[in-house]
């Protein structure tokens, strides 16, 4: 049984079917990638697993416990926990308060709180602007910070939501080199992300969604050659061309 | 100038200056306890009741913005008429000392419980029904006016005519004192005291927390922050440090009405002038701002209320919208600007 089991999950708002009985299982230590066009459904089902909505239908299944109604923080002590697409630091403090808030998930004390957060920016290698207010940073930094985070709360599975969009390609190498030595730690992690160099250099077992519903699993190289995941990248380009 | 007088020094003002300069907390704090100590010799100088009395008030409104400033400033929950705690905890002091005899340092005490309970009622009903934001603040207007009706029709609080200390029996059992000096201490007190656990608050777990709240909510609770725990935290210890001070407020006023007490402009007066003009969030921003805000607003109530009423309001008005407008972070944040200049050149460009 893998460490995180999403079964059939399906959300509905309102007549919009956002996610159709997906199936996602991430381990201990191995990446896998959630892909698909725009308004596939990608987010929705970040949030559904992350606990900020509640399924339609399905159960999501963390470490043998149903965490499907759980809230995101009740989540987060399980050892699960998310980033966010459009990075959202804590602006007016510092980055290091703001690693701090995270590593709090595990204790009380606030030297232990700082020293698990000095650790993390360390690794991050955020050290140095430790003591900068967040909102000063560049985007890239705000990527590590949002990352910098969620890694202190020392979870088991990791959710990135496009945790590389926006970058350069040498800052996306980099980090590209951060999330597979979180990997290496034993954290499991499931990437949403459009930059397909990243999911081609990191996943070991992708899936794509379009229109809610997984229309291919499997290797990167699997992936790229599948029929159906051409026709819903490039289909549409084929139908504006005809407009 | 400042340079001068540091590298002139044999080190130890630069060491002083390096020790108080070290964190933009610590500097406020000392910038809190010069203020504090001014207050406290304040009467050394100043003889006059009249001033005495307006020194005592700001001290008062100092107390009442750092209990705001730790829902409003800290968790930034939008919480207007936070009135209604101090209203609830003036009206138990008084309700006890008169109807049971009881001596207003145990009904402080009673003041801050109950308006906990109406606290924990507050964060309940707002976290239940979801209302943030612009909601949760005109939820709390609406209760204000509620609870005015309520209690102008209750006769064992008095109605609408109020209820009043009697003055007859001056003593420090009952905390009626025959000159201002008492009170003022009394007040000061409660400044230290709420100094204390503002800042104790802000630099520990939950503290962080709160801010994290104010700052995004979701990605608090995506880092495990139990947000409808801790905002639920924020307005009890806030409604209860309120309540305290609205025992004293009754005992040093000796009158309150539904009227005057349930109102909005005595709201944005006490409780949400000080800590906006200061500078909202930050831990010197209520004191500094009360010792600015109460002066003046009496001063240009001296100076307007002859002729047609209402002008003072205007100007006091006008006062607090061109503040906003041009000083959005309060004078703390334009302290801290020159604060991180400040740093620059004591401790070098060195960061952190």
């Amino acid at each position: 049984m893998a460490l995180l089991e999403v079964h059939g999950i399906t959300k509905r708002f309102g007549g919009l079917v956002a996610v159709n009985s997906l199936d996602v299982s991430v381990d201990t230590g191995h990446i896998s990638a959630l892909i698909g066009p725009n308004g596939a459904g990608k987010t929705t089902a970040f949030n559904v697993i992350a606990g900020f909505y509640q399924p339609t239908e399905g159960k999501v299944i963390f470490d043998g416990m149903d965490i499907t109604n759980m809230r995101p923080d009740q989540v987060c002590k399980l050892g699960l926990t998310r980033t966010f697409q459009v990075v959202r630091p804590f602006r007016g403090i510092t980055v290091l308060d703001n690693v701090m808030i995270g590593a709090y998930n595990r204790t009380n004390n606030d030297k232990i709180a700082r020293e698990k957060a000095y650790e993390v920016l360390k690794f991050m290698k955020m050290e140095k602007m430790a003591n900068q207010t967040a909102s000063g940073l560049p985007i890239a930094l705000r990527k590590r910070l949002e990352i910098a985070r969620a890694l202190a709360t020392e979870p088991k599975v990791i959710l990135l939501d496009e945790a590389m969009a926006g970058l350069r390609p040498t800052e996306t190498d980099e980090i590209i080199e951060v999330v597979r030595d979180i990997s290496k730690q034993g954290i499991g992690i499931l990437l949403v992300e459009h930059v397909m160099k990243v999911v081609m250099s990191l996943a070991e077992n992708v899936l794509v969604i379009h229109h809610g519903v997984k229309i291919a699993e499997g290797t990167p190289d699997e992936i790229v050659r599948n029929e159906l995941v051409i026709d819903a990248y490039l289909g549409e380009v084929v139908t504006d061309a005809a407009n | 100038m400042i340079d001068m007088a540091i590298k002139s020094s044999n080190g130890f003002i630069d060491k002083v200056m390096r020790y108080i300069l070290n964190t933009w907390e610590r500097t406020q704090l000392v910038i809190c306890f010069v203020l504090v100590v001014l207050i406290a010799m304040s009467p050394l100088v100043i003889r006059s009741p009249y001033y005495i009395g307006i020194i005592i008030l700001a001290t008062l409104y100092a107390y009442i913005g750092i209990t705001w400033n730790i829902v409003a400033g800290f968790t930034g929950q939008l919480l207007i008429a936070h009135i209604i705690f101090i209203a609830f905890g003036a009206y138990t002091t008084i309700v006890l000392q008169n109807k049971f005899g009881i001596s207003p340092w145990i009904g402080l005490l009673a003041s801050g419980v109950v308006a906990a309970l109406l606290g924990v009622i507050v964060a309940f009903i707002t976290l239940r029904y979801g209302l943030k934001m612009d909601y949760f603040g005109l939820f709390t207007i609406a209760l204000m006016t509620a609870l005015r009706s309520l209690f102008l029709k209750w006769d064992f609080v008095g109605g609408g005519i109020g209820m009043w200390v009697s003055l007859a029996n001056t003593s420090f059992a009952n905390m009626i004192f025959q000159h201002k000096e008492p009170y003022l201490y009394i007040a000061l007190f409660l400044v230290v005291l709420g100094l204390f656990i503002q800042y104790r608050i802000y630099n520990s777990k939950m503290g962080r927390y709160f801010v994290a709240i104010r700052e995004d909510e979701d990605a608090a609770s995506a880092l495990g922050v139990n947000t409808a725990l801790y905002k639920t935290i924020a307005v009890v210890i806030s409604a209860t440090m309120a309540g305290i001070g609205g025992g004293f407020y009754v005992m040093y006023v000796t009158f309150i009405d539904p009227n005057q007490l349930f109102n909005l402009g005595l709201n944005v007066e006490m409780v949400m002038a000080a800590p906006i003009i200061g500078g909202l969030g930050s831990i010197a921003g209520p004191l500094l701002g009360a010792l600015l805000n109460k002066p003046l607003a009496e001063l240009i109530r001296g100076f307007l209320t002859v002729g047609t009423s209402g002008t003072s309001l205007i100007v006091y008005g006008t006062f607090l919208i061109v503040t906003i407008l041009f000083l959005p972070r309060g004078i703390a944040g334009l302290l801290q600007n020159q604060y991180n200049k400040l740093r620059i050149r004591v401790y070098g460009e060195e960061k952190g």
